[in-house]
């Protein structure tokens, strides 16, 4: 390159932020520690809707023939309960994980475009936002046939196709009026912003990992995010297209699943489910990994059989893509395609065991320190066994006829959901609570927790086993008196309550010890990967010095040697190795540049709602609205420069 | 990032055109989808018009034929810029956008022709998938006009354009090839077989 | 930019290429209006014609012929699985249809 373009500035008119307190440095923040944060705390709120939907649901299903809700709001109820759990909790749950740990475990500054990452959170909060406005502006019309008007209410006026949608159900003649509008087009902002994530995170990944961080010396919470990132990347773009379809029929009559105009009803659920089953492996691979760090840490033995375990995560991202059609058994598909589907469904519990068994040869022989995210571990290695045995039965076509739109199934997904990856997603709260926060949590009632969410979380689902088998169907708003399943549906219902009693003590201890708890040392957990060698709370540079890496657990083999035996032996320097951290760690000894803040990603998010509401609502003023916001946003961000000169750097010494 | 000790790129490709290629991987899935549903439906019998009694194949071939230029006039902008020659670039640049936009008012005038002859989104299956398919393909084309004409502009105002800079001719030409390709794919699957 | 300098076309040969595509579109233009007497092979010709615009553009316009083959590896990945996917629904359509009806 002979000539130097020098990149001029165009917006004189809006500097570049560079406040680094109060809300402003929220809303344009671009560090991938901040944007993890808020999507922790945002997720959690959307937890405790979630967890409130459940409950409601549970109330009415108490005891037979109850009234506490209509048919309508019960459908409400539990579309809204499984799309806020799947894209509002546990996905974001997952990515403030991976947005807050992913650059330090690598040894990076950030993210490979942080400005991206600033958009993948606002579009995620303006689209769960957008998707929740519907208990305020959205309605759910009374179905030819189906219940009367007068009985929607308010809590019925919210999408009530479930969280699959299927076609024609969540169609307009089946669910006229608004409610399924606001469910496809908040799926489609929510998509795009998993989707930006996706890209951001393969290219972090492949390229910004420091000096001598070879790909199999990543941790596997690492490799695991890359699993993850390479499902949503190839996954959202087909339900993309399939909700634009729905969006289609139900807006500008066409006719993709409607019979009546030549429609395939079934290629929606063909569509839905090539990115749904992905979809089930991205929310429980973070979970993976997770367990996968704090396994081997709290049993100060190295993970056992690591590059099993990674290619056993990628055999499960990969086989994943070709199980879909399990979740169609029961739908008019044909026999070849079921004996198809189901092959492959029982193949795909081969490397989720590989990894379960290497799970236990890590703690086989260890010495176990039982502290609460520990607990957590071993209650997700417990549970998710259940509810992988419990899947494994419904790969058997015939078996499955009968185990479908039953409880058995609600069973099985929770015990791998919530069992699975919310204990992971506890498991990893209280692990990097400390470095996060520079604070210990409660240990006692950390233990609480765990406890009491273990009964509840049991009693909740392990009887939905039982009521399944004997006939209980899901996504029914009540069941008769004569079928006797009345005295465990109460059972389930005390369940959901002790559960709610487990998160508020969970809430407590989180508020309490960020504020008053004691403060916590760089390595509270002798751990292993690179992230504890910084101090803690993480300063906002991540490394003072890029880290060089020699090994995998580089920093275990810091502190360790191993003796004959290859038992760990504490190296004499390892607690002067953590002070010189600590002190390095906070005092970096050159000039620093870090990303520089920007309004733009949250400008370009912010049109897309107004999208969404014009599409609704057919007005131009807001079409017109949106897509000004959206060519601010676009052009602003196209025309700031990288990087400008000493704003928000941090000076030597 | 401008760090000195941090290695960069250990993958040996920029980073940016990587995630340029993964996001275009991406989209693979996204036509593929579009694609599909068009299959599924055109192997299926069913009454009303059909889009070969409307159609202008020599009409289409030509408009596909710009198309194809214009991915010519594409690289001919990015090699100029390799070489540094700022004017060649920004001719090449305009000419790109210009014949973007022929593509674009042949399809305009297309559509508008087929809608007068009674094939329209609604009128059946056919036409649904016809018009999403080929609709949200000309969205992306229209897009990538609007990314060149954007990075003309600011060609034009920094007096010249710069490869490291944050709007890219590099990457926005392979989005603007990748949307030729799709039309390659798009006009034998639709119009031709 | 710390890449090393990849080989390139030189401008006569991206114009030899358009040149070849242009050529290869005529013919598939042609085949279309021959389809009765090419008959039952028009439309693997007409594919293969398209996948080569495909291959070609891709190559050496794109410039993946030239570049690493990590690249190389995501374009072709996205490829296999989009087709691999796509081929079992339809299939699964087709079969259905002629399994129930």
């Amino acid at each position: 390159m002979s000539e130097d373009i020098k990149e001029k500035r165009f917006l004189t008119v809006f500097k570049r932020p560079s406040s680094t307190e109060g809300i402003w440095s929220w809303i344009t923040t671009v560090d991938h520690k901040k944007i993890g944060i808020m999507y922790g705390y945002a997720a959690f709120f959307f937890l405790l809707l979630g967890g409130l939907e459940a409950l409601i649901l549970r109330i009415q299903l108490a005891k037979p023939d109850n009234d506490f809700l209509s048919a309508a709001e019960y459908n409400a109820m539990f579309t809204m309960h499984g799309t806020t759990m799947v894209f509002l909790v546990i996905m974001p749950l997952s990515a403030a994980f991976f947005n807050y740990l992913l650059p330090l475990q690598i040894g990076a500054r950030d993210v490979a475009f942080p400005r991206l990452n600033a958009l993948s959170y606002w579009l995620w909060i303006f689209g769960g936002l957008f998707l929740y406005s519907t208990f305020i502006f959205g309605s759910a019309g009374a179905p030819q046939g189906g219940y009367l008007a007068e009985e929607i209410g308010w809590l019925g006026n919210a999408p009530n196709g479930g969280w699959f949608g299927y076609q024609p159900n969540a169609s307009f003649k089946y669910s006229p009026g608004t409610a399924m509008d606001y469910w496809a087009l908040g799926l489609q902002i929510l998509g795009v912003s998993s989707l930006v994530s996706a890209f951001n995170f393969i290219t972090t990944i492949l390229n910004m990992r420091a000096k001598g961080m070879r790909l199999m010396r990543m941790p596997v919470f690492t490799w695991m995010t890359f699993a993850v990132a390479f499902l949503l990347a190839f996954s959202l773009p087909i339900i993309a297209i399939a909700l634009f379809f729905v969006t289609f029929d139900r807006q500008f009559g066409t006719t993709f699943f409607l019979t009546e105009g030549g429609g395939d009803p079934v290629l929606w659920q063909h569509l839905f489910w090539l990115f749904g089953h992905p979809e089930v492996y991205i929310l429980i691979l973070p979970a993976f990994g997770i367990v996968s760090e704090i396994l081997p840490t709290f049993s100060k033995k190295p993970l056992f059989g690591y590059a099993a375990i990674v290619f056993a995560g990628f055999g499960i991202a990969f086989i994943g893509f070709g199980v879909w059609a399990h979740h169609m058994f029961a739908s008019a598909i044909s026999p070849v395609a079921q004996a198809g589907f189901g092959l492959s469904t029982m193949v795909i519990a081969v490397p989720t065991g590989v990894k379960i068994f290497n799970w236990l040869g890590t703690i086989w022989g260890g010495k176990l320190n039982l502290k609460t995210p520990m607990l957590f571990a071993l209650g997700f290695i417990a549970m998710f066994v259940i509810g992988g045995l419990s899947g494994v039965t419904h790969s058997i076509v015939p078996a499955d006829t009968q185990q479908t739109d039953t409880y058995y199934i609600v069973a099985h997904f929770h015990y791998v959901l919530f069992g699975g990856a919310m204990f992971g997603i506890f498991a990893g709260l209280y692990y990097w609570f400390p470095k996060v926060w520079g604070k210990m949590y409660n240990e006692k009632l950390g233990q609480l927790h765990f406890w009491l969410m273990m009964i509840g979380f049991n009693l909740t689902f392990g009887p939905m086993h039982w009521l399944g088998l004997k006939g209980q169907i899901r996504r029914t708003w009540v069941y008769a008196e004569e079928t006797n399943l009345g005295f465990w549906n109460m059972v389930v219902t005390i369940g959901v309550f002790v559960i709610a009693v487990s998160i508020i003590i969970f809430m407590i201890n989180w508020i309490y010890s960020k504020r008053k708890g004691p403060e916590a040392p760089m390595d509270p957990w002798d751990a292993r990967t690179i992230e504890w060698t910084i101090p803690s709370p993480t300063p906002v540079w991540n490394f003072s010095t890029p880290p060089e890496i020699e090994n995998l657990d580089d920093f275990w083999h810091r502190k360790y040697d191993e003796d004959e035996e290859g038992r760990p032996v504490r190296k004499d320097m390892a607690n002067q190795l953590l002070i010189d951290l600590e002190s390095d760690g906070l005092n970096p000894k050159e000039h620093i540049e870090l990303p520089n803040p920007s309004y733009f990603p949250f400008i370009l998010a912010s049109g897309l709602p107004f999208l969404g509401y014009a599409i609704i609502y057919r007005s131009l003023a807001l079409a017109g609205l949106g897509l000004l916001l959206l060519l601010i946003g676009g052009f602003g961000w196209a025309l700031e420069p990288i990087e400008e000169e000493e704003i928000g750097d941090v000076e030597d010494g | 990032m401008g760090d000195h000790g941090y290695p960069h790129e250990p993958t040996g490709v920029e980073t940016r055109k990587l995630g340029m290629w993964v996001f275009l991987s991406t989209e693979i899935l996204f036509f593929g989808t579009l694609i599909t549903t068009y299959l599924i439906f055109k192997g299926r019998s069913f009454d009303g018009i059909k889009l070969e009694e409307v159609y202008d194949i020599p009409f289409t071939s030509v408009s596909s034929f710009v198309l194809l230029m214009s991915s010519l006039t594409m690289v001919l902008a990015h090699h100029a810029i390799e070489k540094s020659d700022q004017e060649r670039t920004s001719i090449w640049l305009l000419a790109t956008a210009l014949l973007g936009a022929v593509f674009l008012a042949g399809q305009i005038y297309e559509f508008t022709e087929f809608y007068h002859k009674g094939f329209t989104l609604t009128v059946n299956i056919y036409g649904s998938t016809f018009y999403v398919l080929t609709g949200f393909h000309g969205a992306h084309v229209f897009i990538g006009v609007i990314l060149l004409i954007i990075l003309w502009g600011v060609g034009q105002r920094q007096n010249g354009l710069s490869l490291d800079g944050g709007m890219n001719l590099e990457f926005i030409a392979l989005y603007w090839h990748f949307v030729d390709i799709v039309w390659i794919v798009l006009f034998t699957v639709v119009y031709l077989i | 930019m710390n890449q090393t300098h990849k080989p390139h076309p030189t401008p006569k040969q991206y114009v030899q290429i358009a040149v070849i595509l242009g050529i290869l579109t005529a013919i598939e233009v042609v085949l279309y209006y021959t389809e009765s007497t090419v008959g039952v092979f028009t439309d693997p010709l007409l594919m293969i014609l398209a996948v080569s615009k495909f291959v070609i553009v891709v190559g050496w316009f794109m410039h993946l012929r030239f570049e690493n083959s990590l690249v190389n590896r995501f374009f072709a990945g996205g490829m296999i699985l989009a087709l691999f996917l796509f081929a079992i629904v339809m299939l699964e359509r087709a079969s259905a249809i002629f399994f129930f009806s």
